[in-house]
């Protein structure tokens, strides 16, 4: 890979969205300044209203500054065409939501997949990236649950997941842990600090100065303008792009598989009914899944214990 | 970009599956339109058949000469449609008829002159057709007698043959011959009695079952005749060519090179008799067109509930980098679908209606790919006129609203 370290990928000068005309005339960003390096992690802070999701609609090219310039990645967005700025989104681009924002009627590996769809990658391949990347997850098992029939972590989750297929270089997440409790914004945060260490952007959105530690950089923004912006990492010291596999794979806590093994071993009637409810919509695909999930231990004892006894049998008829 | 539109396609298809019963209704909407199209050209076609095959029985050396206006399309329909099959104001002439019967290469010439009146026997009146016309008619059409005899100039003038199911009604039998009847206050005698037809739609527009043939030369003293056609025979049909120019010469000559009349061969004779079908079966189209809008209003309207159920949705999909025209085609193809389905739906129907008809009728309804085309084309047509503007709405939304909409 040839990406420079600290190399700037985001450049707002100048930037500012105005709301209204007139007497109502409202500033949601006022005269905005802002250089984001590659691999940076920044935490985005500051009360209602100050501007804090305007700035990421932005920056995410859902939305327009009203004055001021935008550089991404070297160009002019204003040069960049609506279509080629959906392009962009799809591929450079991963938006985490505080409301997950999964699309209900799709299951999950779908979901995933979505801005394959857009970024042109054929179905196979785009189920294939979609389960591979919920395997890191360990979503993998739920591929065909329905966004309603997980809790809401793993909805984040599998959101994080949506947001990272394609491989962007910025991801943009407005308070992803803003729904969740706190042991569930947890992993999710510990999920967003991987990503990092893989070397993306992260430009994140919270009101929870807890998570402050995660961050190499945190902007705290008053009015539509920046009011403080601390940098605890330097710019060389930024995570450089590696191999992802190998990092989430150093990374990942064995201790949590453990600690969902456990979950689902708890809870297999429930397990069941959703299977049966997933069905519905997935009928083969659930049946080969069923097949596989089911708790494949428990099987083998069985037929285990079935062999033992069956030998004991001919044993006995001996 | 082609197996985008393939995602687009089953994006679409699994978004109507999703509402299955909704998608049904929708989709029935279009159906009746289109199922009532079906019906009506279906069985229009099977009416034109019909003339066309009987045209071909009565063979290819048949030339018909009717009068005709130069006006245009429009003038000449509402003519028919006013004027039924009764030229009101004809410029055809019994003089015209002896003109041709006496060209070279024709065998027979015969007028046809409808007109409707009361006949009366000594114990009975009732509303009938008359046919003036001339024994030449016989070896034109080869009209089978039942009993008697057809008009001949040996007989007397005041001779009448009559139709099947008018002896039925006027005399309880078919054995009718030698009986009278008075017409305008003139007796007349039945010399014989047609054997029945059953061929109500023909290219002379009489139903010679229901009709009294009559001497055009006796007729004419009791009121001007309105001769619709004229119909006659070549000696060859080789010959035809030549004795359409040959009328249409003679009779040019004697109107002093005006033509207010056409002399038509072949195919070109079921025309009016079939145009008129054509013209009705075009309006009744034009009904039932009514209801394919009315189905694709439908089709709009569930569309942009569609849309606006799936507001969160379209601004997700925005949000992982679908562009507009993404979204404009993801709705533009499941409006589409919708109406195709509708179409298919009432392709099928209205066939089955067709058929159900034609048991009752005389006619088979007419199969052809033309009616597909038609019905093919304009459910795709109905598909992307309603469709656009709920698909346009949908791919206009704005990004950061949509993610904000609650339901």
């Amino acid at each position: 890979m040839s990406e420079q370290r600290g190399e700037t990928i985001i450049q707002l000068s100048g930037v500012s969205k105005r709301y209204g005309f007139g007497d109502s005339e409202y500033f949601a960003l006022r005269d905005f300044d802002l250089t984001v390096k590659r691999g940076e992690f920044i935490m985005v802070m500051g009360p209602s209203g100050c501007g804090k999701t305007t700035l990421l609609n932005i920056i995410g090219l859902l939305d327009k500054a009203t004055m001021g310039e935008y550089v991404l990645g070297g160009k002019s967005v204003e040069r960049i065409s609506s279509r080629k700025q959906a392009k962009f989104r799809a591929r450079q681009i991963g938006f985490i939501f505080q409301s997950f924002n999964l699309i209900p009627t799709l299951p999950v590996i779908e979901n995933v997949s979505l801005p394959l769809v857009y970024a042109g990658f054929g179905k196979l391949r785009r189920l294939r990236m979609a389960s591979n990347i919920l395997d890191h997850f360990h979503l993998q098992e739920r591929e065909y649950y329905m966004p309603w029939q997980l809790s809401g972590g793993q909805q984040q989750r599998v959101a994080i997941a949506r947001s990272l297929v394609a491989n962007p270089s910025i991801i943009l997440a407005d308070e992803p842990t803003g729904n969740l409790d706190s042991r569930s914004s947890h992993i999710v945060m510990e999920e967003l600090r991987d990503i990092h260490l893989m070397g993306n952007t992260i430009i994140m959105v919270t009101h929870n100065p807890a998570l402050t530690t995660y961050a190499t950089r945190v902007i705290n923004m008053l009015d539509g303008e920046i009011d403080t912006d601390i940098k605890t990492v330097a710019d060389w010291d930024l995570p450089k792009p590696g191999d992802p596999e190998k990092i989430s794979v150093r990374i990942l806590p064995k201790k949590r598989e453990a600690k969902e093994a456990a979950e689902e071993v708890k809870a297999p009637e429930k397990e069941k009914a959703i299977v049966e409810v997933a069905k519905e919509d997935e009928k083969k695909v659930v049946v080969k899944k069923v097949a596989k999930s089911a708790p494949k231990k428990a099987v083998e004892k069985k037929s285990a214990s079935v062999k033992a006894k069956s030998k004991g049998k001919k044993v006995g008829v001996k | 970009m082609s197996f985008l539109l393939r995602t687009h396609i089953k994006l679409a298809t699994s978004s109507l599956r999703l509402n299955r019963g909704r998608t049904f209704l929708t989709a029935l909407g279009i159906s009746i339109g289109v199922a009532s199209i079906v019906l009506i050209l279906s069985l229009a076609g099977g009416i034109n058949r019909l003339i066309s095959t009987q045209i071909e029985r009565v063979g290819s050396d048949l030339i018909v000469v009717r009068p005709s206006t130069a006006k245009d399309m429009v003038g000449s329909i509402v003519d028919e449609l006013t004027a039924s099959n009764q030229y009101l104001k004809s410029n055809l002439s019994l003089s015209d008829v002896g003109a041709i019967q006496r060209l070279e290469g024709v065998a027979a010439a015969a007028p046809i002159a409808v007109m409707d009146g009361t006949v009366s026997t000594n114990n009975k009146s009732m509303n009938a057709t008359l046919v003036a016309t001339n024994p030449d008619l016989e070896k034109i059409l080869s009209l089978p007698m039942k009993t008697g005899q057809f008009l001949n100039s040996q007989l007397k003038e005041n001779t009448a043959v009559v139709g099947y199911w008018t002896a039925m009604q006027l005399y309880g039998s078919v054995e009718a011959v030698t009986k009278t009847f008075e017409y305008m206050g003139e007796k007349f005698m039945v010399v014989g009695v047609l054997e029945e037809i059953n061929d109500p739609i023909n290219f002379n527009n009489v139903d010679f079952d229901n009709a009294i043939l009559a001497n055009a030369g006796f007729m004419e003293t009791l009121g001007a005749l309105q001769i619709q056609q004229v119909n006659v025979r070549a000696t060859t049909t080789g010959g035809v060519g030549t004795v359409v120019d040959e009328i249409g010469e003679k009779m040019s000559d004697s109107r002093g090179g005006g033509r207010n009349f056409a002399v038509l061969s072949g195919s070109q004779i079921s025309h009016p008799a079939g145009s008129l079908f054509t013209i009705v079966s075009g309006m009744l189209t034009l009904v039932a067109s009514i209801s394919l809008v009315v189905g694709g209003v439908g089709v709009m309207n569930i569309m942009l509930v569609s849309v606006s159920e799936r507001t969160r949705e379209i601004g997700i999909r925005k949000a992982v980098g679908a562009s507009s025209g993404n979204i404009l085609l993801t709705f533009l193809f499941e409006s589409l679908i919708l109406s195709i389905l509708g179409g298919v739906m009432g392709f099928a129907v209205g066939y089955a209606c067709a058929f159900l008809v034609s048991l009752l009728t005389p006619f088979a309804p007419f199969v052809s790919w033309e009616i597909l085309g038609i019905t093919g084309g304009t459910s795709l047509v109905v598909g992307v006129l309603f469709g656009i503007y709920p698909a346009v709405k949908a791919a206009s939304k704005n990004p950061i609203q949509s993610l904000k909409y609650y339901r």
